[in-house]
């Protein structure tokens, strides 16, 4: 048996500003083991990011606020480390990329400098040994090492994605969080980052959170999969689970926008309306008034997400109604 | 076939969009801002001075009488007088007349001039552009002080020379900040849509690029009069300004800076009055910029 | 059949501190009344370019563009006015291409103000006619585009541009900027409005799956130029240039049994400033050979209606099969 390296339980982070409060986050539950890849699904404003801030301990305060779970890394909780321990931690056991390579790469430091301080920061090497290091890094990300003194804008887009892999993966961390890695990224680039990343996961034995909108992305990347809806998990399991056997009315309305490259030509079925305001959730099933298949009780009481195969989560109290996919 | 049929647009909330500006969203947000609410009650309070001085001030700004020179504070005299037995408070109250009239209406001469070289400057472009930048960055190279202390030498003391030439030293300032924001304005994509749909380039400058380029020219015009009461005192400090015995703030921090060592209340309102106008306008100014910054929005 | 839209060698080029940019660079193709031609490259390509290129949002450097047989290559203001009642745009950001001091109905009315065809009653009818056609609650008047999502935003963007009743649209990417179920909504609704009105659109996108769904006809570009031209089944089915076919292996599909052979390509865009001679693709190709590098491919016709710009596609072809 693999062995498990994050756990989230009943994890809740809101955001209070001057005259309302947004539930970005309501007690989402999520594991995973050393090695694995998980997709986190959603769309703006389910979330997403917001768990990702919540494990790095990175949720602006004010105005976030984490109000209870655990978030725990290897048994030990994230939530009750002080600043200083989890200074240690980030970079070196958990690291995170954002979407935008652009701001995350400091303009006036050349690439190999960026990547040999962030290895100096975590690891007492020598200078020379860092750079060392620096050089190997870029060249395990596919960049030359002739390239260490570059700065950032001579680079492409693509490369400079890369490079922020470089720096998160410098430390070997046990845990890389993704945002949207390749979303501003050309497909043939995309498909060069997201090769990489495949590969380093592997090389090193990582575990990935790959956050994404993309359900192509996460097919090619993921083992596990997690559906977010309005700040809570709707849906998740094993990709098979959600690929084959969908399940929850969201997931397949999810399914039911993306227009096949088979090329089938009937029309998109997406779900319709909007995303709900999160700071005015409705009662019950956060899904019910978008639902085709509500009913008078959805929108009542909460509803809890319900095992229908080993590993396999849906919160949905109709399910009996529900067709799958076809 | 109705084209609703596949494309539907469930409405969650049925209740009637009422019409709220931008302008509207901006004021709900600056009424939240504390310090920027002082900075308005300062400026209310300096306006609401100016206007009704007459009926306010408790004296005459010119009743002298030697008898009760350099009194004290008291009840009677809440500032104290000064060498001449003249009541400050009634002398700061007026004052604000003479402080307010320079800053106003020598913003409005910077803002009208370099509004118009900005806008030109900034929508465009090229040649001429280049020709008007030039000649601002020239005349920016001259401390703007030094440059309206020039041009009210050369126009002589007086009220009216003094606002010109305060007015004349901040067009360049003005000028660069609105063709700053005229630029950002004439890259946007709506004003493609606009040629888009055939509008003219007046049309444009009236109904997208003046609208969006407006709220930074509304800041910089307010933090403008602050500078320009500021220059306006230091004009009068230096005897370029208000001419006596027509009160102004620097002008009685000039003539009373002869007797600070013993009477110190006679520059020291005169000078707290400066501080807290520009102070006020100060605040007000950085309020608005928050309070228009779509990014700020929650 | 007659083509509505009609380009012929068409160039845009820009002068910048660096050289001469080729955005667009020899684009031959034409368009038949109520279908859609999708243009698909990625950034920097030069498809934005062509489509405000052909509705004289720039101008253009060389080539002809027909509209309905007619030669409106060069045309003059008045000329032009009429020719923006036929020929509208749709644009990428719905958060950037509203002014955000104009209401709804200001936006959506400001077409036929500027026409000045129409009264003030009239124009008032037809903006609810035109917020009922896309969608939007009449309720949502007097909102301003901060208020609203993007998807709202978009339908504000394509009321505005069908407002004069074109016949023909540029879609610049219409969907890109939103989430998945909005864009499938709005994709919906584009489907809807061609139905009824008619309409031709050039839809232009870096979104390949999207792009099969909607068009009959798909063009491919690279760096300014045309790559393949072929109806759109069959440049997926059998895609002839080597791009095409990397862009096609590079979809991420949301399937996960389907295991494709993904084409990893080598190297980034290069620069469409100051082009070498050959072929632009070459220094990325897995084919490419000396003659690439000497000589550009002249666009050819290998099969009906299939339209591609390598030396040796039928030779590739054949080795891939064999």
């Amino acid at each position: 048996m693999s062995e498990k390296l994050l756990n989230i339980e009943d994890l809740s982070i809101h955001y209070f500003t001057e005259n309302r409060e947004v539930c970005a986050v309501n007690h989402v539950a999520l594991s995973l083991d050393k090695g694995e890849t998980l997709g986190l699904v959603g769309e703006t404003g389910a979330g997403k990011t917001t768990i990702a801030l919540g494990i790095m301990r990175l949720v602006p305060n004010p105005p976030g606020k984490i109000l209870g779970g655990r978030i725990e890394l290897e048994g030990e909780n994230l939530l009750e480390k002080k600043n200083s321990e989890m200074q240690k931690i980030r970079g070196a056991k958990v690291s995170m990329i954002f979407q935008d390579p652009m701001t995350a790469l400091n303009p006036i430091d050349t690439v190999g400098d960026q990547i040999a301080e962030c290895i100096r920061l975590h690891s007492h090497v020598s200078r020379a040994e860092a750079a060392l290091k620096a050089a190997e890094t870029l060249e395990m990300v596919g960049i030359p090492r002739e390239r260490y003194g570059e700065y950032p804008h001579q680079f492409s887009g693509g490369m400079k994605q890369r490079i922020v892999i470089a720096i998160a993966l410098s430390c070997k961390p046990e845990l890389l969080i993704a945002d949207e890695p390749t979303t501003a990224l050309d497909v043939t680039i995309q498909a060069q980052v997201l090769d990489i990343m495949n590969d380093l996961k592997n090389k090193l034995n990582m575990s990935m959170i790959l956050i994404t909108h993309d359900l192509g992305v996460v097919a090619e990347m993921c083992d596990k999969v997690a559906i977010l809806y309005a700040g809570e998990i709707v849906e998740s399991g094993t990709a098979e689970h959600i690929f084959d056997d969908t399940r929850h009315p969201y997931t397949i309305g999810l399914f039911g926008s993306l227009p096949s490259v088979a090329g089938q030509k009937r029309r998109l079925t997406p779900v319709a309306g909007l995303t709900p305001d999160p700071a005015r959730l409705p009662a019950g099933c956060k899904f019910a008034p978008r639902c085709p298949h509500r009913t008078p009780e959805c929108g009542q009481e909460e509803v809890a997400l319900r095992e229908v195969s080993p590993g396999h989560w849906v919160r949905c109290r109709n399910l009996e109604h529900v067709k799958g996919r076809e | 076939m109705n084209p609703m049929a596949s494309s539907p647009s469930v409405e969650m909330e049925e209740e009637i969009v009422k019409k709220k500006s931008l302008w509207a969203d901006a004021w709900s947000r600056m009424r939240r801002n504390k310090l920027a609410m002082f900075g308005l009650f300062l400026v209310l309070l300096i306006l609401v001075l100016a206007v009704f001085a007459p009926l306010i001030a408790p004296y005459h700004y010119d009743e002298q009488n030697t008898k009760i020179a350099f009194q004290f504070p008291s009840l009677a005299h809440p500032f104290g007088t000064d060498n001449y037995g003249r009541d400050i408070l009634s002398r700061v109250i007026y004052g604000a007349r003479s402080s307010l009239m320079v800053g106003l209406v020598s913003v409005c001469v910077s803002s009208s001039l370099g509004g118009v070289l900005g806008c030109v400057a900034g929508f465009y472009g090229g040649k001429v552009d280049n020709a008007i930048m030039r000649f601002i960055d020239v005349v920016l190279a001259i401390p703007a002080t030094l440059l309206a202390i020039a041009i009210a030498a050369i126009l002589g003391p007086g009220l009216f020379n003094a606002v010109i030439s305060i007015g004349l030293s901040n067009v360049g300032r003005f000028t660069r900040v609105v063709r700053g924001a005229v630029l950002t304005v004439r890259g946007q994509e709506y004003v493609e849509a606009a040629r888009s749909i055939n509008a003219n380039n007046f049309r444009i400058i009236r109904r997208y690029v003046l609208p969006n380029a407006f709220a930074p020219m509304l800041v910089e015009f307010t933090l403008n009069i602050s500078t320009s009461i500021l220059s306006a005192s230091q004009l009068s400090f230096l005897g370029l300004g208000v001419q006596p015995p027509m009160p102004e703030w620097g002008a009685m921090l000039s003539a009373g800076r002869k007797f600070i060592r013993d009477y110190w209340y006679i520059t020291t309102f005169p000078g707290l009055s400066i501080m807290l106008t520009v102070y006020g306008f100060n605040l007000l100014g950085d309020g608005l910029r928050d309070a228009l910054d779509p990014r700020l929005k929650d | 059949m007659s083509a509505i839209v009609e380009v012929k060698n068409l160039k845009k080029y820009f002068k910048t501190g660096k050289g001469v940019l080729h955005a667009v660079d020899g684009l031959t193709f034409g368009i038949e009344a109520g279908e859609t031609l999708g243009v698909v490259g990625e950034s920097g390509c030069g498809k934005s370019t062509l489509g405000r290129t052909i509705l004289h949002l720039l101008d253009n450097t060389g080539g002809q563009i027909f509209f309905q047989g007619r030669d409106i290559t060069r045309v003059n203001k008045k000329q032009l006015r009429e020719l923006r009642e036929d020929m509208q745009i749709i644009f990428q950001d719905p958060y950037a291409s509203l002014n955000p001091r104009m209401s709804i109905s200001e936006t959506i009315a400001e077409p036929m103000v500027i026409q000045g065809k129409l009264g003030k009653a009239e124009i008032e009818k037809r903006v609810f006619q035109l917020m009922d056609t896309v969608g939007l609650a009449r309720r949502l008047l007097n909102s301003y585009p901060h208020e609203l999502d993007g998807g709202r935003r978009q339908r504000i963007g394509i009321a505005r541009a069908l407002a004069l009743s074109p016949k023909f649209v540029v879609c610049d990417e219409p969907v890109s900027a939103l989430d998945v179920s909005i864009q499938a909504q709005i994709i919906n609704l584009m489907l809807d409005l061609q139905e009824n009105l008619g309409l031709t659109y050039l839809f232009i996108t870096h979104d390949l799956s999207v792009v099969r769904y909607i068009s009959q006809n798909i063009l491919v570009m690279y760096l300014g130029q045309m790559v393949e031209h072929c109806g759109a089944d069959r440049l997926f089915e059998a895609p002839l240039h080597p791009y095409t076919k990397a862009l096609l292996s590079a979809i991420p599909e949301p399937d996960i049994h389907r295991k494709k052979n993904r084409i990893i390509l080598k190297g980034e865009l290069a620069s469409p400033i100051n082009p070498k001679p050959g072929c632009r693709f070459a220094p990325r190709c897995l084919y490419a050979r000396e003659a690439c590098f000497q000589k550009g491919p002249e666009l050819r016709e290998v099969e009906p209606g299939h339209v591609v710009a390598c030396h040796f596609a039928e030779e590739i072809q054949k080795e891939e099969n064999g």
